[in-house]
């Protein structure tokens, strides 16, 4: 009885969000509904991490690369097969998925570090090998087109506002899902092989098969976010994947605390909101090529220790340190 | 024949510049079980100092001498000044496994940023102190020049000096105790953080040895050593990341493996090999290939 309301209360209370957004997206200008889009896929993205990392006590250097196999998958199901963009992005989730199960139960069944490893070889590699095959585009890469927004919307309808209401939705959706996901019994296994696998496994929990499968949905909602992002840049190349992409994301994971779905619409905010503020910076002091290129870098890997000093487990440990989540 | 014998050649000194690399990271791991993403960091740093101390003094060897030296500091003052805070500080909470891994990479991140905008994102190199021409072997010259060879040796005789300090000397029998148990080393008196302090000091000098031997015959830029941190890694873990003879085979399986594929198969097939053989280790012997008993878990 109680779980059945909780449940309904999460669905409100998205249900409530959405509409929200709906509204600020009519009330805000071109640019804040491109960046709000950016906010949604990265929040979308962290939470990939946030399932992985705070959930399964896995970490993973090659977000960026499982982005990019979603990424390209989805731009070949549109350019190749001329699927519906809708089902394009649910295909670059399905590839990222089963990309990522592969890989689970290959290495994030091992404990230690070598799922961390292997995923920094990934997206390490992962350019050069996009270079090499003919069908990805090579450097230049493919383009991602989803087209304009339907005629039914109106005149004034922009492609901006398109782009917030699709990765708006598919974010809420996912979340949506994941949280439910979290809150089962599967949220509660999952806590378990990351507080101490000893005794999950002791208690009747086949360890390595879930921390595959934790990775392989995670590796799923990152390549849908991979799929939104190269929506927004209309098109795919490797470029578009660096590793500091993977990095960026961890620190988003870590700033809103590993383990706290609920905050990674702030992750999503601030990984929009340090190119800008870089970009103010180098405005109002000046600099070299070099400066203004690796400030935001910089940034992104300042808050990334900051955060593992001082809030390790999230800024709600700052508010109420002296009660023990979970 | 000719063909084989170059690819021999080149996969033992391509192999070498693994070899430190592993090396570095299997130091660091012994004896703090993390692996230094921040090894790229540290060697790019140390070699960007090996660059600037080359072309002020003219002479690759006083720069080969400053790298090797700004290494091994870089990774003293890293762990006594950065790990070991982190340690003291993060005690509890799921991250607490993870927390030491992610400073690592805020401190690649930080490294980078840094090397970038002191020195600009540009594409450097360091001349090489001998030629890297290919020799001249029965009138055909073929792809190992004078320079590889200068690798290989430098390499070898680091290996034999590590070696040295290991096995015969009273550092190294500390350095060992540490990492095998540090509980016990610590009550038999010995220092274990300031010996972690020195474990650190000698992967960073050897990231910076591979810097100043990896450079010549490429590019230096602030991004350069990810490349050879994923293969020292890849080399790591076929070695079963405990053991220092183990990450050097490992690095050499690594070298011959990829060598031999894109001398006969295809030059594309760098990438495609390394990731292969890491999967299949994984998948077969997780502990390494040279794992004859089950090493120390966490």
């Amino acid at each position: 009885m109680v779980k059945i309301s909780t449940n309904r209360k999460r669905t409100l209370a998205f249900v409530l969000l959405g509409w929200v957004l709906l509204i600020i997206s009519d009330r805000v200008g071109e640019l804040r509904q491109y960046q709000g889009s950016f906010v949604a896929m990265y929040a979308l993205a962290i939470a990939s991490i946030i399932l992985l990392t705070g959930y399964s006590g896995q970490l993973s250097l090659g977000h960026s690369a499982l982005m990019a196999v979603g990424a390209y998958a989805g731009a070949l199901s549109i350019n190749n097969l001329k699927l519906h963009p809708a089902l394009a992005l649910i295909v670059a989730a399905l590839i990222a998925g089963i990309f990522g199960l592969l890989l689970g139960f290959t290495v994030a069944r091992l404990s230690g570090p070598y799922l961390a490893g292997t995923t920094l070889a990934l997206a390490v590699s992962l350019p050069t090998v996009a270079n090499q095959f003919p069908i990805l585009g090579g450097e230049q890469g493919i383009i991602f087109d989803i087209g304009t927004p339907p005629s039914r919307f109106g005149e004034d309808f922009s492609q901006y506002k398109w782009f917030f209401w699709i990765s708006a939705l598919a974010a809420l959706i996912t979340i949506w899902m994941l949280s439910n996901l979290l809150a089962s019994r599967y949220g509660r296994v999952f806590r378990a092989l990351r507080d101490n696998s000893v005794a999950a496994q002791l208690s009747g929990i086949n360890v390595g098969r879930l921390k595959a499968i934790a990775f392989s949905i995670s590796s799923g909602i990152a390549g849908l976010a991979g799929g939104l992002l190269v929506m927004l840049i209309s098109g795919v190349s490797p470029s578009a994947f660096p590793l500091s992409l993977s990095f960026a994301l961890l620190t988003g994971a870590v700033v809103t605390g590993v383990y706290n779905l609920k905050g990674v619409m702030l992750g999503g905010l601030v990984l929009v909101a340090i190119p800008e503020i870089a970009e103010s910076v180098v405005s109002r002091i000046g600099g070299s090529e070099g400066f203004t290129t690796t400030l935001p870098g910089f940034m992104v890997s300042a808050l990334l220790i900051l955060a593992v000093l001082f809030t390790p487990n999230g800024p709600g440990q700052l508010l109420h340190h002296h009660k023990k989540k979970h | 024949m000719l063909e084989f014998f170059t690819a021999v050649l080149t996969s033992l000194s391509t192999g070498a510049i693994y070899a430190l690399m592993s090396t570095a990271l299997v130091l660091v791991w012994r004896s703090t079980r993390v692996i230094n993403f921040a090894q790229a960091g540290q060697a790019v740093l140390s070699t960007y100092i090996g660059y600037e101390v080359t072309t002020r003094s003219g002479s690759y060897w006083i720069g080969f001498i400053g790298a090797v030296l700004s290494g091994a500091i870089i990774g003293a003052g890293i762990d006594r000044f950065f790990m070991r805070p982190i340690f003291k500080r993060v005690k509890s909470g799921p991250i607490v496994m993870i927390a030491p891994v992610v400073a690592t990479l805020g401190l690649l991140g930080i490294i980078q940023a840094i090397v970038g905008f002191v020195w600009g994102l540009n594409y450097l190199t360091i001349a090489a102190p001998v030629s890297t021409e290919g020799l001249k072997v029965f009138g055909s010259v073929i792809a190992f020049s004078p320079f590889n060879l200068m690798v290989l040796i430098s390499v070898t005789l680091s290996m034999i000096l590590l070696t040295i300090l290991f096995q015969k000397t009273n550092l190294g029998l500390a350095l060992r105790a540490s990492a095998y148990s540090p509980e016990i080393a610590k009550l038999s008196g010995i220092k274990v953080e300031a010996i972690r302090t020195i474990g650190w000091a000698l992967a960073g000098a050897a990231g910076g040895l591979a810097g100043m031997l990896y450079v010549p015959g490429s590019y230096l830029y602030p991004n350069s050593m990810e490349v050879l941190l994923v293969f020292g890694f890849i080399a790591a873990v076929i070695g079963g990341l405990d053991s220092l003879f183990g990450a050097v085979a490992g690095a050499m399986i690594l070298g011959f493996a990829i060598n031999f594929s894109t001398t006969y198969i295809s030059y594309k097939l760098v990438f495609p090999t390394a990731f292969v053989i890491l999967i299949l280790v994984l998948l077969i012997k997780p502990g390494g290939v040279f794992s004859s008993k089950k090493g120390r878990k966490d």
